[in-house]
C-alpha cells in the first residue's frame, strides 16, 4: 500500500452525507499509489459510486475551495473548486450506463469532446481520437450513431472517450454491468493494458480477480477490509458477514463439494 | 423509430445536392407556404405537388409517407377545426383549408429533408450557417436522446404489457399512458442530471466546441 507522500489518490477522513441526511461515506481513509489497480467491492448501496463521484471531483468538491477543507487529494493537489479542471485533467471516469456518458450524435464527435476541452489543436484532437478509437478496436465505427451499437461496443467507446484525454488514473463505476462474456473480455485486455492508476467499482468478483491487485471492501459507507485480493476475497468471514460471495475459483475444495 | 435518418437511399438525385442546396430548399418551401396569400389555391395545390415530386425523387415509399401523415394529420384536423369553430364568417373556412395545406407541406418538406441530409450533415451546414453553437449543440442532444428515450418507452411499454393481462376498465390504460409519461419525463430529468456529471468528468467548462467547424 502507498504511504501518503507517494500516493497518486489520497483519502483524509473522507465523509459526506447527501441532501436527503443520509451517511454515505464515513471517515474514509486510503491511500492508492502510481500504477496500483485497487477494486472497491461491496453491496448494494454500500456507497461505491459516491466514493468515486469524489475522486472526480463530480461530488462535493465545487462547494470546498480552501485546503485545509478538503478531503481528496490527486496527485498530492487537494481537490478543490479553483483545482477541478486540473483534476478532471488526470482522473478518467468511465459511468456505468455508456448512455449517459454518449451524448453526442455520433461516436467520433463523442470521443473528441474531451480532448476539446483540453484546448487542443484541431490535429492533435483528431490523432487522440483516432488513438483512443484504435486502443480499444472501434476505429471502423467513428462515423456511426451510438444508438446503433451494442453495450459492449458502447462501454468501448465511452473507454476511448477516456483514453484520449490521457489520464493518469482510470476510475470506473460497474464497468462490466451487462456486457457479455467477450465484451467482458475485451474490456479487460483493454484495462490490462493500461499503465496508470485503476480503481473499479464492481460487483465482479472474478473480473476483480483477474485486474486488481488491492481490495477495498465498503459498506455503509465505511471501510470494512483493504488488503491484498487473493487475501481478502478467499476469507469467507470477510466476505460473508458484507454481502458478498467468495469466488469459484478461490474456495476451497470442501467448500466447492459441499456446494455441488 | 420515430426520428431516424437511417432509411435514406443516398443514391437519389436529391442526395447530390449539396447540404446547404438541400436545407435551404426546405427551408424556402416552408417561407412559401407560409407566404401564399389566402384562397391562392392553384399557388397551393402547385406547391403541395412539387414536395411531393421531392418526396418520390428523394425515394421515399408512399408506405412510410402515409404513415407518417397518419401520425400527423389527426392532430391537424383537429387543429384546423377550431378555425370555423371560434369563427363563424366564410373566411374561417378558406382559413381551415388554408391552415390544413400549408402544415401538410412544411410537414412534407421536413420528411424530404429528414430523408436527404443525414443528421451530422445537417449539423454541420447550421455550424457553417453561423447557427449560435449553443443551439447546434441542442440540437445534437436531441437527435441523440430521442433514440434513448424512446428505448426507454419502449421498456416501459414491456413492462407494462408483461403484467397486463386484459383485466380492467378502458379508462384504466389512459391512467397507465399517463403515470409512464410522467415516469418517461422523471428518468428523463435524472437522465440529464447524471449526463451533465459525465460532460464535467471530461472537461466541460460550459463553452460548446465542435471538432469540424470553428466552435
Amino acid at each position: 500500500m502507498a504511504t501518503p507522500e507517494q500516493a497518486a489518490i489520497e483519502l483524509r477522513q473522507l465523509s459526506f452525507r447527501y441532501p436527503n441526511g443520509r451517511l454515505a461515506l464515513d471517515s474514509i481513509q486510503c491511500a492508492i499509489a502510481g500504477s496500483e489497480r485497487l477494486a472497491i467491492v461491496g453491496p448494494s448501496g454500500a456507497g461505491k459510486s459516491t466514493l468515486l463521484m469524489h475522486l472526480n471531483g463530480l461530488l462535493p468538491a465545487p462547494s470546498i475551495s480552501a485546503d485545509d477543507d478538503a478531503q481528496v487529494f490527486v496527485q498530492g493537489q487537494a481537490v478543490t473548486r479553483k483545482r477541478l479542471h486540473e483534476v478532471r485533467r488526470q482522473v478518467g471516469f468511465l459511468f456505468q450506463d455508456p448512455d449517459d456518458q454518449l451524448f453526442c450524435p455520433t461516436v467520433r464527435d463523442d470521443v473528441a469532446f474531451g480532448p476539446l476541452n483540453l484546448g487542443l489543436d484541431r490535429a492533435e484532437v483528431i490523432a487522440r481520437v483516432e488513438s483512443g478509437l484504435a486502443a480499444v478496436g472501434m476505429a471502423d465505427c467513428s462515423a456511426r450513431n451510438p444508438s446503433e451499437l451494442s453495450t459492449g461496443e458502447r462501454k468501448r467507446v465511452c473507454l476511448a472517450g477516456i483514453l484520449a484525454c490521457q489520464p493518469s488514473i482510470l476510475v470506473l463505476d460497474e464497468p462490466t454491468s451487462n456486457l457479455d462474456p467477450r465484451a467482458r473480455r475485451q474490456l479487460l485486455q483493454i484495462l490490462k493494458a493500461f499503465s496508470g492508476t485503476l480503481i473499479v467499482a464492481t460487483h465482479d468478483l472474478d473480473f476483480v480477480l483477474d485486474l486488481c491487485s488491492r481490495v477495498l471492501v465498503l459498506e455503509s459507507g465505511k471501510v470494512q477490509a483493504d488488503g491484498n485480493t487473493e487475501r481478502i476475497l478467499s476469507d469467507p468471514l470477510i466476505m460473508d458477514r458484507h454481502g458478498l460471495e467468495v469466488p469459484w475459483r478461490l474456495r476451497s475444495p470442501a467448500r466447492r463439494a459441499s456446494e455441488g | 423509430m420515430v426520428v431516424s435518418d437511417s432509411g435514406a437511399s443516398p443514391q437519389s438525385i436529391c442526395h447530390a445536392l449539396p447540404a446547404g442546396i438541400r436545407l435551404s430548399l426546405t427551408i424556402i418551401t416552408i417561407l412559401i407556404a407560409g407566404l401564399i396569400p389566402l384562397e391562392h389555391w392553384p399557388a397551393q395545390g402547385l406547391l403541395l405537388a412539387l414536395v411531393f415530386v421531392g418526396l418520390s425523387l428523394a425515394g421515399v415509399t408512399m408506405r412510410y409517407l402515409f404513415r407518417r401523415l397518419g401520425l400527423f394529420l389527426p392532430l391537424l384536423l383537429v387543429f384546423g377545426l377550431s378555425v370555423p369553430v371560434t369563427h363563424s364568417d366564410h373566411a374561417a373556412w378558406n382559413w381551415m383549408i388554408s391552415l390544413w395545406l400549408r402544415c401538410t407541406v412544411s410537414f412534407m418538406a421536413g420528411l424530404w429533408l429528414i430523408h436527404v441530409l443525414p443528421f451530422r450533415e445537417l449539423l454541420t451546414t447550421l455550424r457553417r450557417w453561423r447557427c449560435p453553437l449553443v443551439l447546434v449543440a441542442m440540437l445534437g442532444f436531441m437527435y441523440r436522446y430521442t433514440f434513448i428515450l424512446w428505448d426507454e418507452l419502449r421498456r416501459l411499454r414491456n413492462a407494462r404489457a408483461a403484467r397486463d393481462f386484459g383485466g380492467g376498465p378502458w379508462w384504466r390504460s389512459w391512467s397507465i399512458n399517463s403515470q409512464m409519461i410522467g415516469l418517461l419525463l422523471l428518468r428523463a430529468m435524472e437522465r440529464a442530471e447524471r449526463t451533465h456529471r459525465a460532460m464535467l468528468a471530461r472537461g466541460w467548462d460550459g463553452s460548446v466546441r465542435f471538432l469540424d467547424g470553428d466552435g
